[in-house]
């Protein structure tokens, strides 16, 4: 059995690692002989058989062929239909880490327990669903860790570095930053900062559109119809972007569906740098938010590290050697080290300082001394990047007499206008009657190595309280009895 | 807009919980203050950037500074909520953001 097992789950491509006896990671290799598998699943229509990896993603009716699910885990309304069944993402992602269970274990023995990585921002919705296809597909998460820490693991364990490190993962689908300090052999997260739908797929879309604007320009027509040939032209356009990242200039050629003509399609590295401008500026913000959160400044780096694909295109080096005055880094292979150091972090967890990865806080009336006005706002007991295992209490006042239910909302979230925060759940205590306004309530939140979270509310009066495991159960979350039912539906299908 | 939160937040003074903080609550709500009474960004007729991240003529360097970088967490951090609407009411806004730090501080 292997014991120390770590699976990054990405946008575009999944890989599994294991800790060899001698405490080096490896890549596990699936049984197609690729060392990461493509997120993607066909569901074969004449077989009862999901295709998962490089079969899938190069044939097939894109009707069938799901790519990317990742981008809709935080979605609790998205739903793919299949043959007149609704499939979750956190289905189709277990079909994926199914493959990758089945495949590998074939080479290193049973995989019980695995560390999961996920991006530094992905809400409470996507991190569950997430738990959610790991035990679909027979595995128990030890732990989920952001993907940028466990790339910096990796990095500071494999290159012996010490200070303070600044790793950029541009993937397909996310953009990460995560500052850490290493020194001896202990290393402290001092903050991850994640953006959203900002990766190689969507700099593929901006190419996508420059060929068909090419394509009509020549053929007056349009480049695609229909959904299976955009798929084709956008693995050309894949290619072309990895092509321009080593030549200043590429020529493809491409036809429509409808005969319409063969058009050559001509692009430099320029006009692809041109069009990436917006993303990579929002790159450069929330990089600069990760220096802020930490008090830093670019020259307080010791170490810039690049991890994800999306950081071989010269110009993400380019801006980055820029801002910081130092030639960025690469962490070894790019697409494999969130996988390898997933499995260092199964194994050496205790060694690695975490972070609160948001702020958790209630909603409460504040009243403004100065302007002598109320309003909700979200008030925060747990800032973000507090260093993990904390616990931190805020004293409120009931705000009316006789006040016989205190109810309060749990936010998720480091905003103070309650617009933009999440409530993922809400304790009510009842206290006793007739009592006058200004009744002192305590709210604790406790947030463990394990990234539970936990409020207890105490009645300071009456000494009556309640705890509980602060545990989102909005939209898009399976209850365990559902869970099970999907679980065992899984285990009898056939995934190659 | 935002119907989640507000809901949550009506049932919550509905039901008077609550909850008054012991301390003052923090200062710098200036900025914020006018953003929770600003309109929904589809309220209306198209909005130019400035428009949209509350940019006025005469604001300093730095006072643009300061606005875009409160303006990019917090819409970065609403790209990932859990409210659909904000989500992508988020991307329209951090486009905006962009736009306004080309404007003034140069392409990158």
């Amino acid at each position: 059995m292997a014991d120390y097992v770590g699976i990054d789950l990405g946008t575009t491509l999944s890989g599994l690692a294991y800790l060899k006896p001698d405490g080096n990671p490896e890549i596990v290799p699936n049984a197609d002989g690729e060392r990461l598998t493509p997120s993607v699943v066909y569901f074969d229509s004449h077989e009862d058989v999901k295709l998962v990896g490089s079969a899938a993603r190069d044939g097939g009716d894109p009707d069938r062929t799901i790519f990317q699910i990742k981008r809709h885990m935080d979605d609790p309304e998205h739903l793919v239909k299949v043959d007149g069944k609704d499939w979750t993402p956190a289905e189709i992602s277990a079909l994926i880490l199914a493959k990758l269970k089945r495949e590998c274990s074939r080479i290193i023995g049973d995989i019980n327990e695995v560390v999961i990585t996920v991006p530094a921002n992905f809400n409470e919705l996507a991190r569950k669903s997430t738990i959610a296809a790991a035990e679909m597909a027979g595995m128990k998460v030890k732990r989920l860790v952001n993907e940028p820490t466990a790339a910096a693991v990796y990095y500071a364990e494999s290159q012996g570095v010490k200070g303070k490190v600044l790793v950029y993962d541009l993937g397909g689908g996310t953009l990460d930053v995560t500052i850490l300090e290493v020194g001896g052999d202990r290393i402290r997260i001092l903050t991850s900062e994640g953006a959203r739908h900002l990766g190689g797929s969507n700099f593929d879309e901006l190419l996508l559109d420059a060929y068909g604007a090419q394509y009509e320009k020549q053929m007056s027509a349009n480049l695609f119809s229909d959904e299976k040939h955009r798929r084709r032209i956008l693995q050309a356009t894949e290619d072309a972007k990895k092509m321009l990242s080593k030549l200043q200039r590429v020529n493809d050629t491409v036809a429509n569906d409808a005969n319409s003509g063969i058009a050559r399609i001509d692009l430099t590295r320029d006009q692809f740098e041109s069009m990436i401008r917006n993303m990579l500026t929002r790159t450069v913000m929330l990089v600069e938010q990760a220096l802020d959160s930490c008090n830093l400044k670019p020259s307080d780096i010791d170490h810039v590290v690049l991890v994800g694909g999306s950081t071989r295109i010269p110009k993400v080096k380019k801006v980055l050697e820029k801002m910081f005055g130092q030639t960025p880094k690469s962490c070894g292979n790019v697409d494999e080290c969130v996988a390898l150091g997933a499995a260092l972090f199964a194994k050496s967890s205790a060694r690695i300082q975490e972070v609160c990865n948001a702020s958790y806080g209630t909603l409460a009336m504040v009243y403004n001394a100065t302007t002598k006005e109320e309003k909700v706002m979200n008030s925060v007991v747990i800032p973000k990047n507090t260093p993990i295992p904390c616990s931190n209490s805020q004293i409120y006042f009931t705000s009316e007499d006789n006040e016989r239910v205190i109810e309060v909302d749990i936010t998720q979230g480091e905003d103070e206008d309650p617009r933009f925060v999440d409530v993922i759940g809400r304790i009510t205590l009842e206290v006793p009657p007739n009592r006058p306004k200004g009744c002192e309530i305590a709210v604790t939140f406790s947030y463990d190595e394990n990234q539970r979270v936990r409020a207890l509310v105490v009645d300071k009066q009456s000494g009556r309280s309640r705890e509980v495991a602060v545990n989102y159960k909005g939209a898009g979350v399976l209850s365990d009895e559902e869970l099970k039912r999907r679980t065992k539906h899984l285990s009898a299908m056939r995934i190659e | 807009m935002f119907k989640k939160v507000i809901q949550s937040i009506s049932k919550s003074l509905g039901g008077k919980p609550a909850v008054k903080p012991a301390t003052k609550p923090k200062s710098g709500g200036g900025v914020l203050d006018k953003i929770a009474k600003g309109e929904p960004l589809d309220s209306g007729k198209p909005k130019t950037p400035e428009e949209l991240c509350e940019i006025k003529k005469g604001m300093s360097k730095s006072d643009i500074h300061a606005r875009i970088k409160l303006l990019y967490r917090r819409y970065n951090r609403a790209a990932s909520s859990l409210d659909n609407k904000t989500r992508h009411e988020a991307d329209r806004m951090l486009d905006a953001i962009v736009a306004i730090r080309e404007k003034h501080f140069g392409e990158i």
